[in-house]
């Protein structure tokens, strides 16, 4: 019999067990050609995706991009090993999603020099109460490319060295990004 | 004002400092009042950026995707795209895996509900159904002994609750798991001819999770008729 100490984190582990499980056949079916198969994929995964991608790219345009998420992931699901889970698979597709818009709008050498900028500017005191903000609405004041070192970091969870390897920094110049748009959402947040 | 220290507070929370590095801003923290808040507050950056909570989508953007994948109003593509398609290579034992894994869940409570029960009348289908044998042979015998087992499992705690279904459900029960038994055979039979035809793998992989779905619905019914 199950204790309850043990009993919430092998309930855990079997919902993530199970999501995979349902993953993994629904996958195999949408790489043989199965819309309705892909459709449950995307329901399954459109919530989680369509924030990563809110929270990284800003709000504007943030449900076009999750669109051409799911356009690609249909598109290279027969390059999908099953080495990691889709879930994984695809938000790693995601962030190259995302992360090639930037790169479509030709600011990535300016970027971060252009964040310095904004990030010194941020004020050393927390901000008034009544200019405080949620930490959505922070998040979306930080430049672009502090705010991907962030939630990439602190939301999602990658390692630096992941992080300076995807967005093509030094891991030095991640470790500050993130430093300072911490610093700078300490100062806007309620 | 700021200090020398203020910039790797960040390092100093996420253990990227060096131990004499961090023995020394420890110290400098005993003194600081102004770092120690900002630890703080940064600490409370990190708790909130941790607690963020998904937020649903304002509107279903599966019918644009669905028009842009060319599925829009033909929901599955005809055979020769799916041919033309690149295989995925997912390996059958990951299917096996995945397929015993999404039924493990429920299966496992199920069966704990059920068990204990004495069945009062001989094993559902035992002599007449098939063999069910789903995996493929030549796969790895982890995999084939956890699906069997699974299915093994799942038809123990369906028997023990046989005597609650009632013998129109029991035999609309065995004519169907015969009839997938009997398809799980004919893909497997298949398979062995071309074993890397991505529509036949995705067939069997159908078919198996049908067989495991129909047994653990089966074992729900049978536990809520108790």
């Amino acid at each position: 019999m199950q204790t309850p100490a043990t009993g919430v984190p092998a309930l855990s582990r079997d919902l993530s067990e199970s999501r995979y499980a349902a993953d993994a056949v629904e996958v195999t079916l949408a790489a043989s050609g199965d819309a309705h198969a892909f459709e449950r994929l995307y329901r399954r995964h459109v919530t989680r995706i369509h924030n990563l991608v809110r929270r990284m790219h800003g709000p504007d345009d943030s449900e076009e991009v999750t669109q051409d998420v799911f356009v690609r992931a249909w598109e290279k699901l027969g390059t999908f090993r099953g080495e990691s889970a889709f879930s994984t698979w695809l938000h790693r597709l995601a962030i190259n999603v995302i992360l090639a818009r930037r790169e479509e709008r030709g600011r990535r050498h300016a970027r971060y020099s252009e964040d310095a900028t904004l990030l010194d500017a941020a004020p050393a005191r927390r901000a008034a109460p009544e200019e405080a903000m949620d930490i959505e609405g922070a998040l979306a004041r930080l430049p672009a490319g502090a705010r991907q070192v962030f939630v990439l970091h602190d939301v999602e969870g990658y390692r630096h060295e992941e992080i300076a390897d995807m967005l093509g920094l030094a891991t030095g110049t991640s470790k500050s990004q993130l430093h300072r748009a911490r610093m700078a959402l300490r100062a806007w947040l309620d | 004002m700021t200090d020398q220290w203020m910039d790797r507070l960040s390092e100093y929370l996420d253990g990227d400092l060096a131990p004499g590095e961090r023995a020394a801003l420890e110290a400098h923290l005993a003194d600081c009042a102004t770092c120690r808040t900002t630890l703080g507050e940064i600490r409370g950056v990190i708790s909130r950026a941790h607690a963020l909570v998904d937020q649903p989508l304002g509107r279903d953007l599966w019918p644009g995707i669905a028009a842009l994948i060319g599925s829009a109003g033909t929901p599955v593509v005809d055979l020769a795209a799916r041919r033309a398609r690149k295989r995925v290579s997912f390996s059958m034992p990951q299917l096996a895996a995945a397929a015993v894994l999404l039924v493990a869940v429920t299966a496992g409570g199920t069966s704990l509900a059920l068990r204990g029960s004495s069945p009062a009348r001989p094993a559902l289908g035992s002599g007449e159904r098939p063999v069910a044998h789903a995996i493929p042979a030549g796969l790895p015998n982890k995999a084939e002994v956890s699906y069997d087992a699974a299915v093994n499992d799942l038809e123990r705690a369906l028997d023990a609750g046989r005597s609650r279904l009632s013998p129109k459900t029991i035999q609309v029960l065995e004519k169907n798991l015969a009839r997938i038994d009997a398809a799980i055979g004919e893909a497997r039979t298949a398979l062995q001819a071309d074993p890397a035809n991505a529509y036949l793998n995705a067939h069997l992989a159908n078919t198996m999770q049908q067989k495991l779905e129909l047994l653990r619905q089966a074992t729900q019914l049978a536990g809520a008729q108790s």
